[in-house]
């Protein structure tokens, strides 16, 4: 993944994306034991033209494709990892790109989302796995409660949570 | 519970920790064996679906 992520940094110090941040399963591995995942998700900030208000990604894969990386479907898989480029659809995920946190793989700088903003985007995707990452997050005990009240709030998902809670935790709770 | 089976999820609750605790870096390193371990199973012929 070193690679993957070096060749994402050239691609942004080149210019062709904005601030990046790790999400998804590779994003939540910051925080949690490592699990298997196939692919990465990277959210990344891309330029408009300036007469238009259309947002594409086609930049991203016509420098990569030059570079000789392969698309396969919504992926592109850079130096043996399928990454798959998502701009963000809406202001919990650009909040959440903002608001990322800086790091490093093994010397390469990257970014990775918060605990928080993984949890609520997940909580907004609401897939099975979505769910089951979401519980991992609360027991590992990593999460920041004031801090993620303070972004459901924001983005108008307290009730799901609430929802989630009530799911999930509720029979947890009666047994402690 | 048993002792033999809280001991069993003791331990497994302590490898979540040590897991949980360690460096990116190391993390990713843990996550691309698995991943690579999850694709050779993947690609067993045995997993492959037979005609009948």
């Amino acid at each position: 993944m070193k690679a993957t992520l070096t060749a994402i940094n050239q691609m942004q110090e080149n210019g062709v994306i904005g601030k990046y941040a790790i999400g998804g399963a590779v994003g939540a591995v910051f925080y949690l034991e490592p699990s298997a995942t196939l692919d990465i998700d990277i959210f990344v900030s891309i330029q408009t033209l300036p007469d238009s208000a259309l947002i594409t990604i086609a930049p991203i894969y016509d420098y990569l494709t030059a570079q000789g990386y392969k698309a396969e479907g919504e992926y592109i898989v850079i130096e043996g990892w399928p990454v798959q480029f998502l701009p963000p659809g809406d202001p919990l995920t650009e909040e959440a790109l903002a608001q990322a946190v800086e790091t490093e793989v093994e010397g390469v700088r990257t970014w990775v989302m918060t605990a928080e903003h993984l949890v609520a985007i997940a909580l907004k995707t609401g897939r099975a796995k979505d769910f089951a990452r979401i519980l991992q997050f609360i027991e590992s005990g990593v999460l920041d409660a004031d801090q993620l009240d303070t972004i459901l709030a924001r983005h108008g998902l307290l009730e799901k949570w609430n929802r989630f809670g009530y799911k999930f935790l509720g029979e947890m709770g009666d047994n402690q | 519970m048993s002792d033999w089976m809280r001991k069993v999820l003791e331990s497994k609750q302590q490898m979540r920790k040590y897991l949980t605790a360690l460096p990116f870096s190391k993390k990713i390193e843990l996550l691309e064996k698995l991943r690579d371990r999850h694709l050779s199973i993947a690609s067993n012929p045995l997993r492959l679906p037979r005609k009948i």
